[in-house]
């Protein structure tokens, strides 16, 4: 089992770093906070072009039938610079709920897509700008009008993300694919380390700028110690996160082949704890940034707050911490949960 | 059907720090990050324009060292068909006359070109002569500086930008191009690009496969030698001008005593 990026999936990251850090996300992320979409669905064409709708969407479908592990790899992008909209419902979830034209024009990057799965996630993200806006009940998936009441929004901590409950009528359209819910799990998992790895990059920069009695601050052990702790729980998260996509893609292995697709109970397991230490490492990261910066970091006007408010939302989106451990501990007593 | 092929050289990466080798005063390629230079992008960005508006394919070209791959292969994630590098340890050192020589021996291995498309300077040399050199090489036009490009049948249309103004050529293929900033934006290689690309023929070849004289080539074979290089002095610290009262007549006078007003 290899954890270590492939090369095509540095050079993938790079692409995406290149592209994302000369498209002003912060500004994108602002704007679409308040509703002027437009610089947001032209961020999301570009990622189109770079294929990150299509990852994976099979290839007769105009995608890239890539691994979860390519998809981690783009999140995490997405993650670090503050992408706004419903990117895990679009990137992971959607091709577990969608088939045939649907899919190939999420691929495309045609439509944007959106889901509700009622209990872990009772509201769709983003549902006002969204093109199709899902409800997944148990196994059954329902196409609901698009048209949703931009009054019903739901306030968010994070000012960029919309919710909108879904309504119980919409057209059926058959059964959804496994695990959408544990796809779903382990993106927004890779998205909670790429902000966690961005709050640290910021907090360590202005640690080496900011002079405080006549050194940077970052001199000072105290500072370096805060931002060492933030480094090694990030690191601890990262290969849970990795080896979740491992885990799932094992589950994706055609029947008949040599090594035996993992069990219900790993993907829970692995998923759910994913989910549980990239939290754990992205609140550490966003506290102890908010506490590097000093006072600046609380402005409105600064662009770590985009990060903190994110990465709050997040760490409730998808199932809390909570719910996450439980699910652990469902697994491995073998599903007898207590 | 256009067979372009598209020059790229890998250099120091510009937000680095570069510097000489103290024994050879040669480019120290151990001590920056190595990449393709910007400039190469917009080149293959252009040929993959003509390749996508009709018919065509598209060849990457490098002469450098073996680890020039990772140049090689950003550019053959942004849809280049296949390439050519040729790496010796005996070009180590050469010069621009012997690295024309090199690319045009190389490209007699390419089974014929028409378009060949090169960016007008490197960012490490800044020679800026290499492709009126390999046009005068293989006897074709060069067509050099271009910021706008236009191929219809076989006649090529450049606006070709200097600091004097804009001048309009027309030659007809084959033709050597170079191409400026103004070009064109590349593009970012997609996933798809990036997997395909592991697919892709790569030709290695060495000097002697190209019919060049080695005793050209290298450092011993360059018409010029560096005999001293010092880093750029450390810019000398301003003067400083007290106020006290008079500050604004004070800058007056210096800035007439250094004639600017």
């Amino acid at each position: 089992m290899r954890f270590a990026l492939s090369p095509e999936q540095r050079d993938f990251a790079a692409a995406l770093d290149e592209l994302l850090a000369g498209s002003d996300t912060p500004g994108v992320a602002r704007e679409w906070a308040d509703r002027r979409c437009e610089p947001g669905r032209k961020l999301w064409r570009d990622l189109a072009d770079l294929g990150v709708w299509g990852l994976l969407v099979p290839e007769d479908l105009g995608g890239a039938g890539a691994e979860p592990a390519d998809a981690v790899v783009a999140l995490e992008a997405c993650g670090y610079h503050a992408v706004p909209g419903p990117v895990v419902e679009t990137a992971v979830v959607a091709p577990r709920l969608l088939g045939g034209d649907e899919l190939a024009g999420v691929a495309a990057g045609e439509s944007m897509a959106t889901v509700a799965i009622p209990p872990e996630v009772p509201r769709a993200l983003d549902a006002d700008v969204a093109d199709v806006v899902l409800r997944l009940d148990g196994e059954s998936v329902t196409r609901v009008p698009s048209d949703v009441d931009p009054g019903g929004r739901v306030p968010s901590i994070d000012a960029a993300r919309g919710l909108f409950p879904v309504p119980e009528h919409g057209v059926p359209l058959g059964a959804a694919r496994p695990h959408a819910v544990e796809f779903g799990v382990l993106g927004v998992s890779a998205q909670l380390v790429g902000a966690a790895r961005r709050m640290l990059g910021m907090a360590t920069e202005y640690a080496m700028q900011r002079r405080q009695y006549g050194r940077p601050v970052g001199q000072y052990q105290a500072v370096k110690h805060l931002l060492a702790d933030v480094t090694v729980r990030l690191e601890m998260a990262r290969p849970l996160v990795d080896g979740a996509a491992v885990t799932l893609a094992s589950s994706l292995d055609p029947p008949g082949a040599d090594v035996p697709g993992a069990g219900a109970a790993a993907i829970v397991r692995d998923t759910s704890a994913a989910k549980v230490a990239a939290t754990r490492a992205a609140l550490l990261a966003a506290r102890t940034s908010l506490q590097v910066h000093g006072a600046i970091g609380y402005t409105a006007e600064h662009d770590l707050g985009l990060w903190l408010t994110k990465v709050r939302a997040l760490a409730g989106a998808w199932g809390t911490a909570d719910a996450h451990r439980g699910r652990v501990l469902t697994a491995v007593r073998g599903g007898h949960g207590g | 059907m256009t067979n372009i092929v598209v020059l790229v050289k890998q250099v120091p990466d510009t937000y680095s720090e570069r510097k000489l080798n103290e024994s050879d005063h040669t480019l120290d390629r151990e001590s920056a990050d190595a990449v393709i230079d910007e400039i190469n992008e917009r080149a293959v960005e252009e040929a993959l324009k003509i390749k996508e508006a009709g018919e065509g394919e598209v060849t990457v070209l490098c002469v450098g060292p073996d680890r020039a791959t990772d140049a090689i292969r950003k550019a053959l994630s942004m849809g280049a068909d296949k390439a050519v590098h040729v790496s010796d340890e005996a070009l180590q050192g050469s010069d621009m006359v012997a690295t024309a020589k090199v690319i045009a021996g190389a490209l007699g291995k390419v089974d014929g070109y028409d378009l060949v498309i090169a960016g007008n300077e490197a960012s490490d040399g800044r020679g800026g002569a290499i492709p009126a050199m390999l046009a005068e090489i293989l006897g074709v036009p060069q067509l050099t500086h271009a910021r706008e490009l236009s191929l219809e049948g076989t006649t090529l249309k450049v606006d070709r930008e200097t600091e004097d103004g804009v001048t309009h050529l027309e030659a007809n293929l084959p033709a050597v191009v170079s191409v400026t900033e103004k070009i064109n934006e590349p593009r970012y290689p997609s996933f798809k690009g990036i997997m395909a690309a592991k697919k892709k023929p790569v030709e290695t070849l060495t000097v002697a496969d190209l019919g060049v004289d080695a005793g050209e080539l290298g450092l011993s074979g360059a018409a010029a030698t560096v005999l001293e290089a010092a880093p750029k002095p450390p810019r000398a610290a301003g003067e400083r001008v007290e106020d006290d009262g008079d500050g604004g007549t004070k800058v007056v006078e210096y800035l007439a005593g250094q004639k600017l007003i």
